[in-house]
């Protein structure tokens, strides 16, 4: 298969990476609102975002990487006294730009470079966050965007609510059949190994999703309001990733998570997955200890919950896990001190909560 | 002028004698919603066929009833399958090896086993895995695709990387892409030959000897079939990274000639443009002639032409080599007609071909078509076609289906041969090199009139000599030659 002609693409990409200015201004409405919510721009725009604060508080604004507002927000909150020297922006690598803490009736200005995506924009005064916030998307194909009312990207908390309602069935779902929660897709995600499986969550508005690294065997990072758009993936020949939909709330940004006896750690072997009621239960081998792992979404709020199967083994093992701003973690055996939960000696099965 | 008249008349009713008298094609309706980018056919030993699609689905369809069930989803890119049982299914996608299994027996796949993911992923979209195919013994062979320099790499890959393997046109900076990969029966994934580019075809011939396909491009002056052997080198440069013993070099550092003398070089070569742009899977026809005359040969697919590849398979002192033939080109009736894209093929037990078409972001199609052998008014009737093409010291002997008419048979100016070499090099493809014509110099035909035995005034080996046949006809100018380009690789003389 596959000759080619690259001729095309090189003039698109040269095309491409050529930047351009753009500026723009927003505003505060009241009832802590952007007066814009969606700014669309073209693919490697450099950004000036001129923020002119017309409200009688506060705010600053924070323009963050794609899928990251969630996290971004919780950080911020978690520098608590801390918060006011540094405008309530957290240091983090999510963060792209921000204004300073802009007083009423005053303006302050950032300067951003988009590639292509969805990057939230938003206030990360302490509860502003949940409310105050918009998108800029930079797209050479604006008119691909869903309409205001139907995108997730944006708040509105009466088409959250309708959410599940809505969808027609198999309408979208890109098969013959309609997508059905829990669902596995083995396919290419951001922030991820190649070998990576995105599984979405029945739930509330949208439901939860993660994604589970089969080359590193470990978990990767969690969300919420929504699953995978495929549509970049699945077109042409493969190279472009699954988007995530919805608001990333946690990542596991620690070392390898499990320690199991005293001597080398060997890599972790991938064994493949079973499923039960569409719920994937991995497998995978660590020092030669073989860990099922099955992750259902918390029965309210966000979160998960991690249950944990281990074949028998004399060796010691801990469960590292490295505390996080928003983050709760609770075991069913053991506790985590200093960010290790020690597994009693014949522990065979546990679980870990997660709560955001 | 009456006379003209009366004989474009009679022409024009005159039957013409096509393969669509011998073959039917017809198209199968897939399930609405369905974007049927094929990657992956077999048969299920109950008869139904399994399907894999680009977009992850695992489908089963019942000929019988035309009805299409879903036995697993979520796969990522899956380029093949093959049937263990009626409830297990082995695939092959992008990061694995996987073994699907019904294991509670209601029609859907519960667990996805992962034979083996003992092999890098850069993340880059052209490192395909295609496969599985499995030998007598139990082996289960996949081919890995090299990646491309129309894309990058992700920053986290899997496997060791290595930058000297990340030069060039198509590249392995991962392990064992551009390899030939042997996963034993107690699950041991061994590197098995090395040196391919996009090797996205792979079986077995009658014999059970390994055959893979490998597409033009950078050192492939031309598409190709090789007959692979463990540990051999096929000659694309970037997989040698990942040779046991190999010095810490680019490949690429190393000449021309070097690389050209650790190379084994191709069985058949698909001159481009007359035979392949893009050959796909291989394909034995096993069903004992209910697929017509071709029992026990090869056939290829073809991305960008309608028409498939036929293997003429010859020995020279032990060492394969061969023609090429294009098969049901152009064919089609009844206003269905073969499509471009066939990137799989599979034989059902009724003997009929299912093709799997795709396009995957390059030419092609989307779909299942399937051919049927329908042997024309008697049911047995065969077309007239070119069974074997043998070489002899002194030139070839061609046998064909039917016994031929003497006229035609015995001019020499029938016989219309031109030869030449594509270069392997670095570059991309590469023209026909050193054409020239080549005289046939005696014609004989033989008693039952099947057997044509040509001399040439030159033969030399490592060259393809191309044979353009004349109108040669059977049974009094009733039935008309099907093919009349044929390819065969000279890479050893035979000795008297």
């Amino acid at each position: 298969m596959y000759t080619f002609l690259l001729a095309g693409l090189v003039l698109l990409t040269q095309t491409a990476q050529a930047q351009r200015d753009t500026t723009i201004t927003v505003t505060t409405t009241d009832a802590l609102q952007f007066d814009q919510k969606r700014l669309v721009v073209r693919p490697n725009t450099r950004l000036k975002l001129i923020f002119q604060n017309k409200d009688d508080m506060a705010h600053n604004l924070v323009v963050t990487r794609p899928n990251s507002r969630l996290r971004v927000v919780e950080f911020a909150l978690a520098l608590g006294p801390k918060g006011p020297e540094q405008h309530h922006v957290p240091k983090m690598a999510e963060v792209l730009a921000h204004t300073q803490s802009v007083e009423p009736g005053t303006t302050d200005s950032l300067v951003v470079s988009l590639t292509e995506g969805a990057f939230p924009f938003v206030c990360t005064y302490p509860g502003h966050g949940s409310i105050m916030y918009g998108v800029i998307y930079a797209t050479n194909e604006p008119k691909r965007l869903p309409p205001p009312d139907q995108d997730v990207n944006l708040p509105n908390p009466g088409r959250l609510a309708d959410t599940g309602h809505t969808h027609h069935p198999s309408a979208g779902s890109g098969h013959p059949y309609p997508l059905k929660l829990p669902a596995v897709y083995r396919t290419f995600m951001p922030d991820c190994g190649p070998a990576a499986i995105a599984v979405g969550l029945p739930g509330p508005e949208g439901g939860q999703s993660y994604v589970f690294d089969a080359g590193q065997c470990r978990l990767r990072y969690a969300w919420s309001g929504g699953f995978v758009d495929n549509t970049d993936q699945w077109e042409g020949k493969g190279q472009r990733l699954t988007k995530i939909v919805g608001e990333i709330y946690y990542r596991d940004t620690g070392s390898f998570p499990w320690r199991i006896g005293l001597g080398n750690q060997q890599p972790p072997q991938f064994k493949g997955y079973r499923l039960v009621n569409r719920y994937p239960e991995f497998q995978y081998i660590v020092n030669g200890v073989t860990i099922y792992e099955r992750i259902r979404p918390l029965p309210t709020g966000r979160g998960l919950i991690r249950s944990f199967t281990l074949s028998p083994t004399r060796e010691t093992i801990s469960f590292l896990a490295a505390g996080q701003p928003g983050i709760r973690l609770k075991s069913s055996i053991g506790q985590f001190r200093d960010g290790e939960l020690r597994l009693p000696a014949g522990t065979k099965q546990f679980t870990i909560t997660l709560s955001n | 002028m009456l006379a003209s008249l009366l004989l474009s008349a009679f022409l024009l009713v005159a039957p013409a004698d096509t393969i669509s008298d011998y073959y039917e094609v017809e198209t199968i309706d897939t399930p609405p919603g369905l974007v049927a980018e094929t990657g992956g056919l077999g048969f299920l030993p109950d008869g139904r066929l399994a399907a894999c699609f680009h977009r992850g689905e695992v489908m089963l369809y019942t000929p019988k009833t035309k009805t299409w069930k879903l036995f697993a989803e979520g796969l990522h890119d899956p380029l093949g399958v093959i049937a263990v049982n009626n409830r297990q299914l082995i695939v092959v996608q992008r990061p694995e090896l996987t073994r699907l299994t019904d294991t509670d027996g209601d029609g859907v796949a519960d667990t996805y086993e992962t034979l083996t993911d003992k092999y890098g992923l850069s993340g880059n979209y052209h490192e395909f895995a295609f496969g599985p195919v499995r030998d007598a013994k139990g082996n289960i062979y996949v081919s890995l695709n090299t990646a491309s320099n129309g894309a990058g790499v992700r920053d986290e890959v899997r496997g060791q990387y290595d930058a000297l393997g990340r030069q060039g046109r198509m590249y392995a900076c991962v392990p064992y892409r551009g390899w030939v990969m042997q996963l034993t029966p107690d699950g041991q994934l061994k590197p098995f030959a090395s040196g391919f580019r996009s090797p996205n075809g792979i079986g077995f011939d009658a014999q059970g000897r390994l055959f893979v396909t490998d597409n033009q491009g950078d050192w492939l002056g031309t598409s190709k079939l090789y007959h692979v052997e463990a540990g051999k080198f096929y000659g694309h440069p970037a997989s040698l990274v990942w040779r046991d013993g190999f010095p810490d070099i680019d490949p690429l550092t190393l000449s021309v000639k070097t690389l050209d003398s650790m190379r084994t070089v191709e069985s058949v070569a698909f001159p481009h443009e007359s035979m392949a742009h893009s050959p796909t899977q291989i394909v034995l026809d096993n069903t004992g002639g209910k697929f017509g005359p071709f029992t026990d040969q090869l056939f290829v697919g073809e991305m960008d032409f309608p028409h498939l590849l036929r293997i003429l398979p010859d020995e020279v002192d032990g060492q394969l080599q061969g023609a090429c033939i294009r098969f049901f080109d152009q064919g089609g009736s009844h206003g269905v007609r073969l499509r471009i894209g066939t990137n799989r093929l599979a034989f059902a037990p009724d003997g009929s071909l299912y093709l799997g078409q795709t396009d995957h972001g390059w030419l092609g199609s989307r779909g299942i078509q399937r051919i049927r052998y329908t042997g024309g008014s008697t049911g047995k009737d065969i077309p007239l076609d070119l069974m074997h093409m043998k070489l002899t010291p002194t030139g070839f002997t061609l046998t064909f289906t039917q016994p031929l008419d003497d006229s035609t048979a015995r001019a020499i100016a029938t016989y219309r041969f031109r030869s030449y070499y594509y270069e392997y090099h670095q570059a991309y493809g590469s023209p026909q090199m050193d054409v020239r014509s080549v005289p046939v110099t005696a014609v004989s035909l033989s008693n039952d009139r099947k057997t044509v035995t040509l001399s040439l005034a030159d033969l030399k080996p490592g060259r393809i000599y191309e044979l353009t046949l004349g109108d040669l006809q059977a049974n009094s100018g009733q039935k008309k030659l099907m093919n009349h380009l044929v390819c065969y690789t000279v890479n050893k003389l035979k000795s008297n």
